[in-house]
């Protein structure tokens, strides 16, 4: 399923629905999920089209959320700066990590990747002079566009959809262009394509980059959406997981698959802290248990994911009524 | 001037010498044969032509060119392509798509590259499979999609390391074919190969290393008798 109208009927729709939908939990639901899948996108393109399997992408997010609620906190700038100097940071950050990734393989990238949040996490957390520590950073609301100010949630549907479409279509681009089917065979066997003349080495630090600027540039947007950034939110093993299984679920290297994976994600995750997470729930956490149940059950079952499933089944549907 | 040149390349892992001192040169147009019983330094030697080694000592040049120290991405863009002896297809990927990432090195549209590619999966006789994942084709199959996806690359010298390894006796002559069309068409290869029937029958000159060094290098009839190389291979007792 590469074909581009089953996204342009889903971008569509949450770009419509602004329009007819009033409800504000929805329209909230709406924001989230075009951001936790626009995190997911970006993952992706190290994750999955590149098989830069990484657990510690909250790094990038919590970056890039406290880059705008540090800027225009100490220094009174505009979080849009914000936001660019958070996707550059993050980029920077996403070299060092890239250069580790042509060091390290398998799981020790893996690992090097978690490692590298944590200490992002102590960093926020610990330093209070500059980043009020544990406490976090409520960022002030000043009303106005340039402030990124808005009240109003169908301007920010409209502000993460623009987003999300960028995320998108450079996924589309790399399943289509040159340097995709390159990253592809650096995922399938790096050593084979060194050998075909791929330069495996500065794809995958270019795929590292242009994720890492993407999840970062949703960590601010979220951060200036919710107006708090709480180092152990931001910063969270949680969070990185979430958007690897959003990817996963929806169909590694696909590039719809991430959005559909958040949509359900988040709808899963809210309903389960509204029916468990109440007073005295000590249930609290069960959204957890419910992502490793459904990475088991993905990886287990369904490797492909929800987009490549449903192609497989499209695609064999048509076979067979190709054929006579 | 020869196409390919190693000097004094030597290699050693810890206390072990994979390589020492050995120099050969490759004529364009030449296929030259590589022989040695197990643990000889043939395939040490591959990795070190193609960039995935790097040698103590010596270099190897291509044209002129010096290839040492660069990495294997940029070997191959010298016009350096190589075989894995342990094969490594993108198994994810269908037939066609693996041999245009070996034409994506040369061509920047991709439709070129694919019709590239396409061309290359019918000369290796895999059309039928074009469409197919590579991880369902026979070990016979996978062989001529390795070869096809390094010629891809466009290479001047071609590297295969075990071309009849590990296929059945009925498949070997249709890839000796395929080997000795390319050399008739003009590329110039150098072959690892076990099976001595085969590099004697398709090989203008061999090159026998032995414990790392080079013991013999001639024309097949003069390498395969002689005393050194039976030495080697069949141990003493057999040296007549």
């Amino acid at each position: 399923m590469s074909g581009t109208v089953p996204a342009v009927v889903v971008f569509a729709l949450a770009g419509l629905a602004p329009l007819v939908v009033r409800d504000a939990y929805l329209l909230d639901s709406l924001v989230l999920i075009l951001i936790w899948g626009t995190a997911a996108a970006a993952w992706n393109v190290a994750g999955g089209y590149a098989g830069q399997v990484s657990l510690g992408h909250s790094a990038f997010f919590g970056l890039g959320a406290y880059a705008p609620a540090l800027l225009v906190t100490r220094w009174g700038l505009s979080p849009w700066l914000g936001l660019l100097v958070g996707a550059l940071v993050a980029t920077t950050i996403g070299l060092v990590i890239g250069y580790l990734s042509n060091r390290l393989r398998g799981p020790y990238f893996v690992l090097a990747t978690i490692a590298f949040s944590q200490v992002l996490l102590i960093m926020g957390s610990r330093w209070r002079g500059f980043t009020s520590g544990s406490e976090g950073i409520p960022v002030p609301f000043r009303p106005g566009f340039w402030t990124l100010g808005i009240a109003d949630k169908r301007v920010w549907v409209w502000l993460v959809l623009v987003l999300a479409l960028g995320a998108y279509l450079l996924q589309r681009y790399l399943d289509h262009s040159r340097r995709g089917y390159q990253l592809v065979a650096v995922r399938e066997d790096e050593d084979a394509a060194l050998s075909l003349g791929v330069p495996a080495r500065w794809l995958k630090v270019a795929a590292i980059c242009a994720s890492a600027a993407f999840t970062a540039t949703c960590g601010g947007l979220w951060a200036q959406y919710i107006g708090f950034v709480d180092p152990f939110y931001v910063f969270s093993v949680d969070l990185s997981v979430k958007f690897a299984l959003a990817a996963i679920i929806g169909g590694l290297g696909t590039a719809l698959g991430p959005f559909l994976g958040a949509a359900l994600i988040t709808t899963v995750e809210t309903w389960l802290r509204a029916q468990f997470g109440g007073l005295g729930g000590g249930l609290i956490g069960i959204y957890l248990i419910v992502y490793g149940v459904a990475l088991m059950v993905m990886v287990r079952w369904v490797p492909q994911g929800l987009v490549g499933w449903i192609g497989d089944r499209w695609r064999r549907r048509r076979m067979a009524g190709a054929a006579p | 001037m020869s196409l390919l040149s190693v000097a004094g390349v030597s290699k050693h892992f810890g206390g072990v010498v994979a390589n020492r001192r050995i120099s050969f040169e490759v004529e364009p147009g030449e296929l030259v044969g590589i022989i040695g019983p197990n643990g000889a330094g043939k395939s040490t030697l591959f990795e070190i032509i193609t960039g995935f080694y790097h040698p103590d000592e010596g270099e190897v040049r291509i044209d002129g060119t010096r290839l040492t120290g660069l990495a294997p991405d940029a070997v191959c863009r010298r016009g350096v392509a190589r075989t894995f002896q342990k094969l490594r297809p993108f198994s994810g990927l269908t037939v066609l798509e693996n041999v245009m990432v070996g034409a994506l090195t040369r061509h920047t549209d991709v439709r070129h590259a694919r019709d590239r590619a396409r061309e290359l999966v019918r000369r290796v006789g895999l059309e039928e499979k074009a469409e197919a994942h590579a991880r369902t084709l026979s070990t016979g199959q996978r062989k001529r999609l390795e070869l096809a996806r390094a010629l891809a690359t466009e290479p001047r010298l071609l590297l295969l390391d075990e071309v009849t390894g590990g296929v059945d006796q009925r498949t070997i002559p249709e890839l000796v074919r395929l080997v000795r069309e390319l050399h008739a068409g003009g590329l110039t290869l150098l072959v690892i190969e076990h099976n001595m029937r085969v590099i004697t029958a398709v090989a203008q000159r061999i090159v026998a290393l032995h414990l790392g060094e080079v013991i013999a290098d001639g024309p097949p009839d003069v390498v395969a008798r002689d005393r050194r190389v039976v030495e080697a291979y069949l141990g003493q007792a057999y040296a007549l």
